[in-house]
C-alpha cells in the first residue's frame, strides 16, 4: 500500500474527513476533470485578485488575495499532472460512484429549497422538502411520513423561531401574527 | 368601473390601514442591527429597547445584521415593507456610503424614529508615549515625521473624520495611519503599543483612561466633559476646530420612508419614553454619551446637517471617492 | 479576603446554583445543534435577563458558554458535523471511534478531558489573570501574523492523505475569508460586482456545508445500512485512562489558556493548534490518529474548555473581549450598570470571584450532563438513515440561515456542500479549508497592519521580528516546522544520523 495513504481499503468514498476519499494510486471517474476545473477556477480568481489592487504596495489589500489564488493554481496545476498520470479506477463509474440518482436527486431538492425559501417561506418549504425526502428515502406509508416530516419540523420551528428568535423567512404565511396571538393569549393567561 | 366603485375601493383602503395603525403593533417587530453582538450599537440598542417595548405594548426581536460596514443591514430594512414592523437600529456610518463608495443608499430612504445619542470623540495615546498634550503631540509629529503611528478603523470611521478635521486644522500631519477593524481591536493594540495615538469614541475609552492605561490628548467637543473634567479641550489649543465641533457618531432607530405617520408618531413616542428611562440615561451618561432623544423634523434636520459637513470635511481632506455635490449634498 | 469568598456565592444561593446548571445544560443542546452559536444564545439572553439582577444573568450565560464549547463535540464524534467551529478537530478522531461502535466511550474521554481543561482555564484566570493578560497586550500586529503563519502549517497535520490537496484547501478557505468588503479598507474583494457577495461568506456558512450537506449526501449512497450499534457499557474512563493523558492534556490546555486570552483568537484555532501539538508530541498512538486516536479527542476538548478561562482573562482584567462571547457579556455588564474596563478588578473585586466561582461550578455541572445523558444522545446514530438525512440537511439551511438572517449564507452553504461533497470523493481534505477561512482575516489584517506600521519596508519589519523577544520565538517555531514537513528535514535528519553513527 502506498506511503501516503492512510485510510482504509473501505473509506475510499470519504466518509470521514480524517479518511479523505480517493485511492493515492489511482484516478477516479472524474477526478482529472474536478483537478482541471479547479486549476481554471483558480487561474480566474488569480486573475480577480490581482484586479482588486494590483501590484500597488505590500499592504495593499490584494495582496494575500494574491498570493493565496497563485497557491492555488500551482498547487491545482500539480494535481491534475499527478492525478494524469495516474491509472483509471476500473471498477467505478461516475454514475454509479460518485454522482448516483439519489445524490442528484438531493442536490435538485437543495436547489429547490432554496429558490423556495424566500417566496414561499421557510415553514411550507421545509414541510415539503421533508415529506418528500423522507418519502423517496424510507419509502414507508404516508402516514407515518408526515408524522416523522412535520413532527421533527414543528421542533425544529419552534427551537428556532420561538425560543431562538431567528427571524426565518416568513413568506406567504402569517407567522408573525401567529406568534403575537399566542403571546396575548400568555399574556392574558398570565394577568 | 364606475366612479363610486373606485372611491369605495380607496376608501375601503384607508380604512383598512387606519385601522392596521390603530391596532399597531398586531404582530412583532423586527429590529435589525447594523452591527455585531457586543459592540456599542448593539449595547445601546438592547438596553433602550425593553423599556420602549414596555411603552409600546408590543415585541421587538433584534437581530444583528452585520457586513460591509452595516450596508447589508441598511439595504435589508430599506427594502422591506413600510408597515413599521422592520426597523433599522444604526450608527452614523450610512451618511457617509454615498460619498466613501459604499452603497447607493443612506438615511434618505428611511424616516428617524429616535435619534438617541450621540458621542464625543476623544483624542488618546498610549501611556508611555513622549507626550502628554495636544501641542506636545503636535512638536512630536513635526520633529519626527512619518514615526507615530496612529490607529484609524477604516474610511469614513471616526478616526478617519478627526484625522480629517486635524489634516484640515492643523495642515497636513506627517503620521502612518494603521487600519483596525473597530475602535475595541484599535484601543486594545493602543495599550499593547502596536500604535501611539488614536482617535476613539469616549465611551470605549473611559475605562481604561481611569485605570491609566492609556492618557487622554484632548477632547474634540465644545464643552468640558463632566466624566473627564482635567481633560483639555481641542479648541483650547486651536480656534479651527470651532468650525467643525460638536461633531461626533450617534446611534437612531430608522423605519423605512413611507411608513405611516401615525406609526412613525406611535414609534417615535415609544423610543423617546424608552430613553427618557433613568436607568438608561445613566447607563449612557457612565459611557460618556450626550443624549439627544430627538425625532420627527428636528432629527431629520440634525442628519442632514451632519451629512453635509462630515461628506464636505472627507471631500476637502481629499478621503471621500466621490464629491458630496455628485450626490446633491450642499456645502454646508 | 471578603471578596474571595463571592466565589462561593454560587454555592450558597440557590437560584444561582439552578440557573448554572440549567445554562450549562441548554448549552450542551445549542453547541450540538450546528447553527446554533452560543453567541447567538449570549445575546438573547441579553434582551431575556434585562430586569434581573446581575449576578443571575451572568450565571445563565456562563453556564452556556461553558456547556456549548464542550456540546459542539457530541455531533462531531456523532455525526461527523461539528456542532461549533472549536469541535471541528474532534470530529477527526472522534467519527472513526463512532463508526466503530464506540461513540459512548469517546464522548466519556471528551466530557472528562473537557472537564480537566476547563478546569485548567479557570484555574489560570484565578490565579495568574493579571501576569497572562499582560503577556496578551504585548502581542503587536506582527506576532499575530506569525501565529497565523503557524496556524496555517498545521494543514500539514490536518490533511491526510495527499499533502498537495491539503495545502490546495488551505489556500482555498484563505481565499473563501477573503471575499466580501475589506474590513480595513473598505475594497470589494472577489465580488464580481454583486451586491450579496459584498457582506462575505461567513464562515459558520462554509463549515456547515462542508461537513454537514456533504456528510448527508455522502450518506445517501447507503441509506439502508444498518447504523452500527454503539457500546455503551463503559462511559466513564478509568482512572488509569485519565492519568495516561495527563501530560498531554496539561500541554494542550496551556495551549488553550494563551490562544482564548489572546483578543481574536478563541476556541476554534485552539482546539485545531492543539491537535496539532498531540500530533507531533505523540510519537507511537495505540490507534493512528485519524483513525480513532485518544489523543486526537483529547488534545482538541481540553484546548477548547481552556481556551474559555483564557477568554475571561483580558475581559476581567482589561474590560478586552477575549472572544465574541465575552464581547457580549461586557455588553451585559455594562447594561446592568457594571464598568468593565481595568478598574473592574479594583472597584468590583467581587465580580471577578463570583465568575471564576460560576465558571467552576458550570465546568461540574459539565462533566455531570455530559456523563450522564450519553445513552438518550448515542441513540441519534440508531435513528434510521432515511430520516436522519433530511433532517440533517434541513438543519444545515436552518443553521446557516441564522447565523446572520442571510439567505445569501444559505447558497453558500448549499454551495460549499455540494464542492465539498465532490472533495471527499476525490481525496480533497476539508479541514483545511475551514482552517483557511478561520485564520484569513487574522493572516491578512495582521500582515497588513504590520508592514504599514514599518513604513512598508521589509528591512525593517525583520529588523522588528529579530528585536523582539516574543516575534523570535514565533518566529523560529514556524521555520522549525515548516522545515520538518518539508523533504529537507528527512536529508537532513539522515545526515544527522549518518555522522552519529
Amino acid at each position: 500500500m502506498h506511503p501516503e495513504f492512510r485510510g482504509d481499503m473501505d473509506h475510499h468514498d470519504g466518509t470521514s474527513d480524517a479518511i479523505p476519499g480517493g485511492y493515492v494510486e489511482k484516478q477516479r471517474p472524474g477526478e482529472l476533470a474536478f483537478a482541471i476545473f479547479l486549476t481554471l477556477a483558480s487561474l480566474f480568481l488569480l486573475y480577480s485578485a490581482y484586479g482588486i489592487s494590483g501590484f500597488d504596495a505590500l499592504s495593499a489589500p490584494g495582496a494575500i488575495p494574491m498570493a493565496t489564488t497563485l497557491v492555488m493554481a500551482i498547487s491545482a496545476f500539480a494535481v491534475v499532472l499527478r492525478t494524469a498520470r495516474l491509472k483509471k479506477v476500473t471498477t467505478e463509474t461516475l454514475s454509479k460512484d460518485i454522482l448516483p440518482g439519489t445524490v442528484v436527486l438531493f442536490i435538485g431538492f437543495l436547489i429547490v429549497f432554496g429558490l423556495l425559501l424566500q417566496p414561499l417561506g421557510f415553514v411550507l418549504t421545509a414541510a415539503v422538502f421533508l415529506i418528500v425526502a423522507i418519502k423517496v428515502l424510507a419509502k414507508r406509508g404516508w402516514g407515518y411520513t408526515l408524522a416523522v416530516a412535520l413532527g421533527s419540523l414543528v421542533v425544529i420551528w419552534i427551537v428556532f423561531r420561538v425560543v431562538f428568535t431567528v427571524l426565518l423567512p416568513a413568506g406567504v404565511l402569517p407567522e408573525a401574527e401567529f406568534i403575537q396571538y399566542f403571546r396575548n393569549l400568555m399574556s392574558a393567561g398570565a394577568s | 368601473m364606475s366612479r363610486k366603485l373606485i372611491s369605495a375601493v380607496i376608501a375601503l383602503g384607508l380604512s383598512t390601514t387606519i385601522a392596521v395603525a390603530q391596532d399597531y403593533p398586531t404582530k412583532e417587530i423586527q429590529g435589525i442591527i447594523q452591527w455585531s453582538a457586543g459592540g456599542s450599537t448593539d449595547t445601546v440598542m438592547r438596553s433602550v429597547t425593553p423599556h420602549a417595548e414596555a411603552a409600546l405594548g408590543g415585541t421587538v426581536v433584534m437581530q444583528n445584521m452585520t457586513g460591509a460596514v452595516g450596508a447589508i443591514a441598511l439595504n435589508h430594512v430599506a427594502g422591506a415593507k413600510a408597515d413599521g414592523y422592520t426597523l433599522l437600529m444604526g450608527a452614523e456610518n450610512p451618511l457617509l456610503y454615498k460619498v466613501m463608495g459604499l452603497g447607493d443608499k443612506d438615511y434618505s430612504e428611511f424616516t428617524p424614529i429616535n435619534i438617541l445619542a450621540r458621542g464625543t470623540p476623544i483624542l488618546v495615546a498610549n501611556k508611555d508615549a513622549p507626550f502628554d498634550d495636544y501641542s506636545g503631540m503636535l512638536d512630536y509629529i513635526a520633529s519626527n515625521p512619518g514615526a507615530l503611528r496612529l490607529g484609524s478603523t477604516g474610511p469614513g470611521g471616526l478616526p478617519s473624520v478627526i484625522t480629517a478635521m486635524m489634516n484640515t486644522v492643523e495642515g497636513e500631519l506627517d503620521v502612518i495611519a494603521v487600519p483596525y477593524d473597530g475602535d475595541g481591536p484599535a484601543l486594545t493594540a493602543l495599550q499593547g503599543g502596536a500604535i501611539d495615538v488614536m482617535p476613539a469614541v469616549l465611551g470605549a475609552a473611559i475605562e481604561t483612561i481611569r485605570a491609566g492605561a492609556i492618557k487622554p490628548i484632548a477632547i474634540f467637543d465644545v464643552e468640558q466633559n463632566e466624566n473627564l473634567p482635567d481633560v483639555p479641550l481641542v479648541t483650547s489649543f486651536n480656534d479651527g476646530y470651532n468650525t467643525y465641533l460638536p461633531w461626533g457618531p450617534f446611534f437612531g432607530v430608522f423605519a423605512p420612508k413611507d411608513t405611516p405617520d401615525d406609526v412613525v408618531a406611535k414609534l417615535s413616542a415609544a423610543y423617546t419614553e424608552g430613553a427618557a428611562n433613568p436607568d438608561f440615561m445613566k447607563l449612557m451618561e457612565d459611557r460618556g454619551f450626550t443624549m439627544m432623544g430627538i425625532s420627527g423634523a428636528e432629527a431629520t434636520a440634525f442628519l442632514s446637517k451632519w451629512q453635509q459637513g462630515t461628506a464636505w470635511l472627507l471631500q476637502d481632506s481629499g478621503l471621500a471617492k466621490t464629491s458630496p455635490e455628485e450626490f446633491g449634498i450642499a456645502r454646508p | 479576603m471578603d471578596t474571595f469568598l463571592a466565589i462561593f456565592t454560587v454555592f450558597t444561593q440557590l437560584d444561582l446554583l439552578v440557573l448554572v446548571g440549567v445554562g450549562t445544560f441548554v448549552g450542551i443542546y445549542i453547541g450540538a445543534i450546528p447553527g446554533l452559536s452560543v453567541t447567538m444564545a449570549v445575546s438573547i439572553l441579553i434582551s431575556f435577563t434585562f430586569s434581573w439582577d446581575v449576578y443571575p444573568a451572568i450565571s445563565l450565560m456562563v453556564g452556556i458558554y461553558m456547556g456549548g464549547v464542550y456540546g459542539g463535540s457530541r455531533t462531531a464524534i456523532l455525526l461527523n458535523i461539528p456542532g461549533a467551529p472549536s469541535a471541528i478537530a474532534t470530529a477527526m478522531d472522534g467519527y472513526p471511534m463512532a463508526q466503530r461502535g464506540e461513540a459512548g466511550q469517546a464522548i466519556g474521554v471528551t466530557t472528562v478531558m473537557s472537564f480537566f481543561g476547563g478546569l485548567i482555564g479557570i484555574l489560570v484566570l484565578a490565579l495568574a489573570a493579571p501576569f497572562v493578560s499582560e503577556f496578551a497586550l504585548s502581542f503587536q500586529p506582527r506576532d499575530y501574523m506569525l501565529l497565523a503563519v503557524l496556524g496555517i502549517l498545521l494543514v500539514g497535520s490536518l490533511s491526510s492523505g495527499s499533502m498537495i490537496k491539503g495545502i490546495f484547501a488551505g489556500s482555498l478557505g484563505i481565499a473563501i475569508g477573503a471575499v466580501g468588503r475589506d474590513p480595513l479598507t473598505f475594497t470589494e474583494r472577489f465580488t464580481f460586482d454583486f451586491q450579496i457577495m459584498e457582506g462575505g461568506i461567513s464562515f459558520i456558512a462554509v463549515m456547515i456545508g462542508m461537513f454537514g450537506v456533504s456528510e448527508a449526501l455522502m450518506q445517501l449512497q447507503n441509506v439502508n445500512m444498518k447504523a452500527v450499534r454503539q457500546k455503551i457499557d463503559r462511559i466513564v474512563p478509568s482512572f488509569g485512562t485519565v492519568k495516561k493523558y495527563l501530560p498531554l492534556s496539561l500541554q494542550t490546555s496551556t495551549i488553550g489558556v494563551i490562544i482564548g486570552a489572546l483578543p481574536g483568537t478563541g476556541g476554534d484555532i485552539a482546539a485545531l493548534m492543539a491537535y496539532d501539538h498531540a500530533k507531533r508530541v505523540t510519537k507511537k498512538p495505540k490507534v493512528p490518529f485519524g483513525q480513532g486516536a485518544m489523543e486526537g479527542l483529547v488534545a482538541p476538548e481540553t484546548a477548547n474548555n481552556a481556551a474559555v478561562g483564557g477568554a475571561f482573562i483580558p475581559m476581567m482584567t482589561l474590560g478586552i473581549p477575549g472572544d465574541a462571547v465575552t464581547a457580549i457579556m461586557i455588553g451585559a455588564l455594562f447594561i446592568h450598570g457594571l464598568n468593565p474596563g481595568p478598574m473592574l478588578m479594583i472597584d468590583q473585586p467581587d465580580m471577578f470571584w463570583f465568575i471564576v466561582g460560576a465558571l467552576f461550578t458550570a465546568n461540574i455541572f459539565m462533566l455531570i450532563f455530559g456523563l450522564t445523558g450519553i445513552k438518550i444522545f448515542t441513540k441519534i446514530v440508531e435513528i434510521p438513515r432515511s430520516i436522519i438525512i433530511p433532517l440533517i440537511l434541513l438543519l444545515s439551511i436552518v443553521g446557516a440561515y441564522a447565523v446572520n438572517n442571510s439567505i445569501t449564507d444559505v447558497y453558500w452553504m448549499l454551495g460549499f456542500g455540494v464542492f465539498g461533497y465532490f472533495m471527499r470523493h476525490y481525496g480533497y481534505p476539508l479541514g483545511p479549508v475551514i482552517l483557511g477561512v478561520i485564520l484569513s482575516r487574522l493572516l491578512d489584517d495582521n500582515w497588513r497592519r504590520a508592514i504599514i506600521s514599518e513604513r512598508e519596508e521589509l528591512g525593517r519589519f525583520f529588523h522588528g521580528i529579530f528585536t523582539s523577544p516574543l516575534s523570535l520565538v514565533l518566529f523560529v517555531a514556524v521555520i522549525l516546522i515548516f522545515v520538518s514537513q518539508t523533504p529537507l528535514w528527512a536529508i537532513l535528519k539522515k545526515r544527522l544520523f549518518r555522522k552519529t553513527s
